[in-house]
């Protein structure tokens, strides 16, 4: 007995021992910046990372809600969640002079409609929706949502398994806006769906990439990034942007209100924010890199291929998905009748 | 025994259900009658309506569905696991405990990772594709997961032994003299099993088959993983309303409702002549 006493008092000291040393909680998207990135990062700076992770933005709005006011020091919204947590009052203004490497950042990407004037946010990457296809498999070039549903493509598409997205992409197929509520459009989205339902084998947001790569399906509506790395793997897969329109989306830095290792938080923007580290999460993680001076030290696979580095000019044709309020409820319904 | 120290011995359980499973229910509970701001917060207005939502034909389907999941792959368990205890339970003791031991090693591992095993097996280029393509049985890879028969084999491989410890349980307490004096009585093998033994193995069975049913509509990641996201049960309708519609109240009216079901069947085996204690454990 007493000697469980003695441990139970030795843990707390150790317990004590951590509180004392530097630290930082940063919650992020899972499969965003590779390990050994953050252990470099403690090394050289001696804070500790408590490293959380999230798949959705819901996932990840859910998460600070449940969490005390505080618990995170870093997180990574993207566009709408952004927009959301601002009128919330759940995150706080950045001061952009703690950061020296804010130059590095492409002005094309500052200044978004979700935080004019980048009060809150910084850029860390974008991303857009594309789709991917095996050359072998579809003869008549694919251009549009539209030529997913010819019946030669039965049990052979991977979508990604986001409701916002995927309703998004029926509307667009439809000559709808991505974020139409009207109840009527909606219905024609759920109608187009379960027109396309033979042809979808599966639904996966997680790693939809391995479905190319295994050639489980020859098609797929997925991340830009998860695109590159299945043709880095495939020669045969063609990338399309397609004519009506597809979903981009920007993750951003943002440091929520109350958070206890403010100058931790900054320092670990700053590092990210250097074009040695971003290179070494782009190749990782072949989203579009939104630093400038990382840009020249970026492979060629990297620049060349229109899935990876997304060019402005379509980017600038991308959607954001954007808050819609109840609609929600029109969505839930669809995508619960689609399944 | 004292009173106070009975209490005493016994508080930590009773701290710990209070806790950790009554609290949270009550949350739950009265979640259920709030209504959403559709970003995830709640705002508190008592309402009935997320209950009424559960009975809009959309939602009423996914339950229908999660009903003839649950029923077959009950089903199959109970086929699976009522042979397979009968075959434990006449073994000498010392191999009993090591079958039964056998039976619970699965649980050591994650089940998520168990799944992630099955889609190695089973997917397109998978083992036992690639295995009967070389033996050259099959020329074109079958399609084992990514429809429902995966779904229906990751359950029912994830559930079983949920199955057979109940049944297990039951059927070794059947007493022997009981069989051998049908059999003196000239009793055939067959009304013996079905006289006798399946009788006398009712709570067993009942209780394997609650313990299989309500957790099968309610794994929604084994039903994403090998179903490929294409069907939605209870489990996933109700993970879907945390985290992706950020509806907590109607995710909580949902769970409720499961919970109510589930004391529906238990009242119905009440009802049957069955014993809460037989329910108890094994």
């Amino acid at each position: 007995m007493k000697r469980i006493l003695i441990l139970i008092i030795f843990m707390f000291f150790l317990s004590g021992c951590g509180k004392e040393r530097e630290e930082v909680n940063i919650l992020n998207w899972s499969s965003y910046i590779p390990d050994a990135v953050i252990r470099d990062f403690e090394r050289e700076y001696g804070i500790k990372v408590n490293y959380n992770t999230y798949s959705s933005n819901e996932e990840c709005l859910a998460k600070l809600q449940a969490a005390k006011s505080g618990t995170y020091d870093l997180v990574f919204p993207s566009d709408y969640l952004v927009e959301l947590l601002i009128e919330k009052e759940m995150i706080q203004p950045l001061v952009k002079s703690k950061l020296q490497n804010i130059g590095n950042l492409n002005t094309n990407y500052l200044n978004l409609e979700f935080d004019p004037g980048n009060i809150y946010t910084l850029p860390f990457l974008a991303a857009s929706v594309v789709i991917i296809y095996d050359k072998e498999f579809v003869k008549e070039p694919i251009t549009s949502y539209n030529d997913l549903l010819n019946t030669d493509y039965v049990n052979n598409i991977v979508l990604l398994d986001d409701q916002r997205i995927i309703i998004g992409m029926a509307l667009l197929a439809l000559g709808y806006d991505m974020n139409d509520t009207s109840e009527e459009h909606l219905e024609e989205a759920t109608a187009w769906l379960h027109e396309l339902k033979p042809n979808i084998k599966a639904f996966d947001s997680d790693a939809p990439k391995t479905f190319m790569i295994t050639k489980e399906t020859k098609i797929g509506v997925i991340w830009n990034a998860e695109a590159a790395l299945a043709m880095n793997e495939v020669p045969a897969l063609e990338v399309v942007y397609p004519e009506e329109g597809f979903n981009i989306s920007v993750d951003n830095f943002a440091i929520p209100v109350n958070a206890k290792n403010l100058d931790n938080a900054y320092k670990f923007i700053d590092y990210i924010l250097r074009p040695d580290i971003m290179q070494k999460i782009i190749e990782e993680y072949p989203y579009k890199n939104l630093n400038i001076k990382t840009q020249e030290l970026l492979s060629p696979t990297y620049l060349n291929n229109i899935a990876s580095n997304i060019p402005d000019s379509y980017f600038n044709r991308g959607i954001f998905v954007k808050n819609i309020g109840a609609g929600i409820l029109a969505y839930d319904k669809a995508w619960v009748s689609i399944k | 025994m004292n009173k106070t120290l009975k209490f005493i011995l016994l508080a930590p359980v009773i701290i710990y259900a209070l806790i950790l499973i009554l609290f949270p229910i009550l949350y739950i509970l009265v979640l259920s009658f709030q209504t959403s701001d559709n970003y995830g917060g709640i705002i508190y207005a008592f309402t009935i309506y997320n209950y009424i939502r559960i009975f809009d034909p959309i939602y009423l389907k996914v339950f229908l569905v999660s009903g003839i999941f649950g029923f077959f792959v009950t089903l199959a368990c109970l086929i699976i696991a009522y042979p397979f205890s009968i075959f434990v339970s006449e073994k000498k003791p010392h191999i009993q405990k090591l079958l039964i031991t056998l039976v619970l090693i699965p649980f050591l591992t994650n089940s998520l990772i168990r799944t992630y095993g099955w889609i190695v097996l089973l997917r397109k280029e998978g083992i036992i594709n690639t295995l009967l393509s070389n033996l050259s049985i099959i020329d074109n890879p079958l399609s084992f997961m990514y429809n429902n028969l995966g779904i229906f084999i990751g359950l029912t491989y994830t559930l079983l032994p949920f199955m057979i410890l109940p049944i297990y349980n039951s059927v070794s307490k059947i007493d022997k003299k009981v069989i051998e004096a049908a059999q003196d009585l000239g009793a055939k093998p067959l009304s013996i099993f079905f006289k006798i033994i399946v009788p006398s193995t009712y709570s067993g069975i009942f209780n394997g088959c609650i313990m299989t049913f309500i957790p099968a509509i309610g794994m929604f990641f084994i039903v994403d993983l090998l179903g490929g996201g294409k069907i939605m049960l209870i489990g996933n309708l109700i993970k879907n309303q945390f985290l992706v519609s950020r509806n907590w109240p109607f995710g909580s009216a949902l769970a409720i409702f499961l919970i109510v079901v589930t004391l529906v069947l238990v009242k119905v085996y009440k009802k049957l002549g069955g014993k809460m204690d037989d329910l108890g454990g094994f």
